[in-house]
């Protein structure tokens, strides 16, 4: 391995003072790790690039090459179509939402009310706890005979009763609601961390000058916090085009493809329907839609630092 | 943050956020309530009889850690030769790695199972293993890897000086200066490893390596949709996740926060 320093090296060393003895190759040390990640991952992509150009049912042994004519399939699907409309509209809800309940909560436990530790607990437990194991409760919460419509009559809306998860108009919102369930506590210890970084006496200033609590929060919370605002939208993003879960487990993606995700057609195309070829094509959309959605939000966040 | 000098804004800032966290709670306090109608505690106790339970907790816990211990083990090695030695082009290698970060399992899944099939690795620890280390791995050493940047250079420079090479480096000073990252990375992996749903339903197919998350659905089909008990045995399933998480609440916290702070 070549031991003269490079520019990189020379950089992150010590400046003012003479060179040290030379730092040793670090390849060695990274090689483990990057080919276990670098193969794995990259094997996997290559391979389906190459299956997404065949008419194959994943086990005859005479695959047909098709070439690119999945893609052609893929953008005159309708339910691909669907499935990236949910995906945004999912994105922009669950971002929007978690946002808003994030900083509430952040900024609420942020003013010396009592037990703050039980409302943490309680806004937290639900990330620690599998989508998988929730499932079955959600799936009867929002049944016609769920706790959800008790409710609604307890409190003298039963004329909005209806089995939730079956009819398309509500299954989307209650896919959104259970996320974002499950993922406030994320957005809230981050905007709690976030937070406890802004200088008191800024605060206390404003606070002199007349500024009223929602005053604080937009006028110089908000503009504090947002280095999380935006690790956060890229996160959403991500995980938007990753949804599986929850769609998978409580409405099956139904009913007629209202809750449909990228994840679950891809699934339902590769693994049940076995059409391997265009579940293939359609994860090298999501590869595509992933990297674009990060390098986005990615390069906007640079920029502000 | 907001204002709470005078009482009757302390009282309303607290009904506030007491509202607030009721649909928090709201579905546990379902869940609870549901895996008790019916038959009440019979119903824990049909699950329970059913005799599979432990075993698949048995096959979370190991596959859980044997993913920890890969992520940790390569993490560590790589986060020190990325911030501390030279490699030449470092960041492409720092680049290419990163960009499995986006990757959805989803994409795996063809590729995975075709090749875990021709390795006879289908139904076995190892197809879910494998992947979801290889998956956590780019965050572990993104997050370590500025962890071991704010390790000052004097402190490897002057061990380099009294003789020690990179290897005692490694296990002197990044070892254990890296112990709070490395809990925030157990975590974090363990909270993906425990929770993953869509490896295991695809590549465990029989109850001696079926995992947690599997265990609603194995349900389903024993009880054929008896409601109370399938929430009976997800209530069993969530009551060691939220105990370790109010036993280790700290680490939890620091371990979803590490990234986001400098």
């Amino acid at each position: 391995m070549a031991r003269q320093p490079s520019a990189a090296a020379g950089r992150a060393a010590p400046k003012g003072r003479g060179r040290g003895p030379r730092r040793p190759s670090g390849l060695p040390w990274i090689l483990p790790g990057f080919i276990f990640v670098v193969g794995l991952i990259y094997y996997c992509i290559g391979y389906t690039g190459y299956i997404s150009t065949l008419n194959w049912d994943g086990v005859s042994p005479n695959p047909q090459s098709v070439g690119f004519h999945n893609y052609d399939t893929l953008f005159h699907d309708p339910v691909f179509w669907d499935t990236i409309r949910h995906t945004v509209i999912f994105f922009i809800v669950t971002f929007v939402v978690q946002t808003a309940l994030g900083v509430t909560f952040a900024a609420l436990l942020h003013s010396r009310v009592k037990l703050p530790n039980l409302y943490k607990v309680i806004i937290f437990v639900p990330v620690v706890l599998a989508p998988a194991t929730m499932a079955p409760i959600f799936r009867q919460i929002f049944s016609a005979t769920g706790q959800f419509n008790t409710i609604l009559s307890d409190i003298g809306l039963g004329s909005l009763a209806h089995p939730w998860l079956a009819q398309s108009s509500t299954a989307l919102p209650v896919i959104m609601a259970i996320t974002i369930w499950e993922w406030t506590g994320v957005t809230f210890i981050l905007y709690f961390a976030a937070m406890t970084q802004i200088d008191r006496e800024i605060l206390e200033a404003a606070r002199i000058d007349g500024a009223g609590g929602f005053k604080v929060l937009t006028r110089i919370v908000w503009p504090n916090v947002r280095g999380t605002t935006i690790a956060l939208a890229m996160l959403s993003v991500i995980g938007a085009l990753k949804t599986f879960d929850v769609p998978y487990l409580v409405s099956l993606g139904g009913p007629n493809y209202a809750t449909e995700f990228l994840g679950t057609f891809i699934y339902r195309i590769s693994i049940p329907t076995a059409e391997v070829g265009y579940g293939a094509a359609l994860s090298v959309m999501l590869l595509i839609l992933s990297l674009a959605g990060a390098i986005a939000f990615g390069i906007r966040g640079m920029k502000r630092n | 943050m907001f204002e709470t000098r005078r009482l009757s804004s302390k009282i309303i800032l607290q009904v506030i956020l007491t509202i607030m966290v009721i649909p928090f709670l709201f579905p546990l306090i379902a869940m609870v309530q549901e895996s008790l109608s019916g038959q009440g505690w019979g119903n824990y106790r049909a699950v329970w009889a059913l005799g599979v339970v432990p075993e698949f907790f048995r096959n979370s816990a190991i596959i859980a850690a044997s993913v920890i211990v890969i992520v940790y083990v390569l993490t560590m090695l790589a986060a020190y030769g990325f911030s501390k030695l030279h490699i030449r082009a470092r960041e492409i290698y720092f680049w290419m790695m990163l960009a499995a970060l986006t990757l959805p399992e989803v994409v795996l899944l063809t590729p995975l199972f075709s090749t875990a099939t021709r390795l006879g690795l289908y139904n076995t620890y190892y197809a879910v293993v494998l992947p979801l280390a290889a998956l956590q791995i780019p965050f572990a050493v993104l997050l370590t890897r500025n962890f071991v940047n704010g390790i000052p250079d004097d402190l490897f420079d002057a061990a380099r000086v009294d003789g020690a090479n990179a290897a005692v480096i490694f296990w002197r000073i990044i070892m254990p200066l890296t112990r709070p990252i490395a809990a925030a990375i157990v975590i974090l992996t363990l909270i993906g490893a425990w929770n993953d749903y869509l490896l295991p339903l695809v590549f465990l197919q029989t109850p001696s390596t079926e995992t947690i998350t599997l265990l609603p659905s194995y349900f389903v089909s024993e009880f054929s949709d008896d409601q109370t008990k399938v929430v009976a045995s997800a209530v069993i399933t969530a009551i060691p996740e939220i105990i370790a998480y109010l036993c280790l609440q700290r680490l939890f916290e620091r371990g979803l926060t590490a990234g986001a702070l400098k």
